[in-house]
């Protein structure tokens, strides 16, 4: 047998095969990287919320009809204020507030996900179609300061020595502490989805609930994100923190 | 002939060890770009599978390997703060409910990608007790700089072993 005849019988397919195709083949036919998850026994699964933002929450969500968000928030004036400005700064204002994150807050109350004996009962009374409606209206309502309205802020204006600690959490936050900015969360400088715009909320109600955070009574946040960040605060600083956004001093006033 | 038989063995060759081995930095398992991986959805972590809060955390099988699960998101590692043994392999998986995230752990070699949508895994061994930070070492957006974890190494001795159920963690403070 010749030389020539030899290599031809050994040749499988013209030269890039066995350059390109052939390695890539194998590596394809070898088995797979190990994706099951490994026999660590796993302990009692908590789940904070049961609202996951996908593409079906959100379709709920932007599907919320603004008017008959107004007719339903008929039952929300009492304590979030008829223009969305509580008259009690323990409750929350509600004017301006993100779609996204009320809508969460509803669907966490009326599963018990955030304890609220008062919310809880009310929020049975949405569906989620309800929710998203409501959400539709309280978002559009403007945040703008209006002397007429009820708002109950400012209710104290920050100590110069506080709102410059305030100011420097929300603009720079404490790498080394693992705190991120408030800004780059809540805005005005980025968003992300479930964060509520702080700059118009009551201080009283901040404060409280960045108390709950940090204690673990309230533990509704995905993935432990501001759970694990208000467990770094100071109590100074949470008090700086609501006293600035409570003041109406907030980066994003009137900018939305 | 001999030649190109060669040839064509030595490219699988390079081709398996590309595949194969770990990156120096990032490991990134090819088998998800050619439809193999099976990784978590990004926005359902906290519901289902091996990253919900409460599997979070250093864990410990009876066999005695370590293992350490961690969430990185927009600006915060969860848990911020991870305790481990000195001079045993910690194997981490890691994954991302956002954007592309990058734990670089200072003062070692060591770096790990989390990428939404994929479980990141690699083993390392820290050699001496410390603390260490972590800091996001990709740009994941507005609050990126100031996202950071810890480390604590322990040495091996101080280090209690961990009931089977039990994930643990440390105050970064």
């Amino acid at each position: 047998m010749s030389r020539a005849s030899q290599a031809a019988r050994l040749r499988i397919g013209p030269r890039w095969f066995s350059i390109l195709v052939l390695p890539l083949a194998i590596t394809l036919l070898l088995p797979g990287k190990d994706f099951s998850e490994s026999k660590n026994p796993e302990p009692p699964i908590r789940i904070p919320s049961n609202v996951a933002w996908t593409k079906e929450t959100l379709t709920i969500i932007s599907a919320g009809d603004a008017f008959r968000g107004l007719l339903l928030a008929r039952r929300c004036n009492h304590c979030h204020g008829e223009e969305g400005f509580s008259s009690v700064p323990a409750f929350p204002n509600l004017a301006g507030e993100d779609r996204l994150s009320f809508w969460k807050q509803m669907q966490d109350f009326r599963s018990g996900k955030r304890i609220s004996s008062v919310m809880q009962g009310i929020a049975e009374g949405f569906s989620a179609h309800d929710a998203a409606d409501l959400a539709a209206y309280y978002a559009m309502l403007p945040t703008a300061s209006d002397p007429q309205d009820q708002r109950a802020f400012p209710q104290a204006m920050p100590d110069p020595s506080r709102a410059s600690m305030a100011i420097r959490l929300i603009v720079f936050g404490d790498g080394q502490r693992g705190i991120p900015p408030c800004q780059s969360c809540h805005g005005p400088v980025s968003y992300v989805k479930g964060a509520p715009p702080l700059d118009t909320q009551n201080g009283i109600y901040l404060e409280e609930q960045l108390e709950h955070f940090s204690n673990g009574n309230r533990a509704n946040d995905i993935n432990v994100r501001m759970r694990s960040i208000a467990k770094q605060l100071t109590a100074e600083e949470k008090t700086a923190l609501s006293e600035y956004y409570g003041a109406g001093h907030g980066p994003g006033v009137n900018s939305r | 002939m001999k030649k190109k038989i060669g040839f064509a063995t030595a490219m699988t060759l390079v081709a398996l060890a590309l595949l194969s081995t770990r990156f120096y930095m990032v490991d990134l398992s090819v088998w998800h770009f050619l439809g193999g991986g099976e990784g978590p959805d990004p926005a359902t972590l906290h519901l289902r599978g091996e990253f919900v809060e409460s599997n979070l955390g250093l864990a410990e099988d009876p066999a005695g390997s370590v293992t350490v699960r961690m969430i990185a998101q927009q600006f915060v590692f969860v848990p911020q703060c991870i305790a481990v043994p000195a001079g045993v392999p910690v194997k981490f998986r890691i994954t991302s409910a956002d954007a592309v995230h990058m734990l670089s752990f200072l003062g070692t070699n060591y770096g790990l990608k989390a990428v939404p949508g994929e479980v990141t895994e690699a083993t390392f061994t820290f050699p001496r007790s410390g603390k260490f930070e972590i800091p996001c070492h990709e740009f994941c957006g507005a609050g990126h700089y100031a996202m950071r974890g810890h480390l604590e190494v322990v040495p091996r001795d101080q280090f209690a072993s961990l009931l089977p159920g039990e994930r643990r963690n440390c105050e970064p403070r």
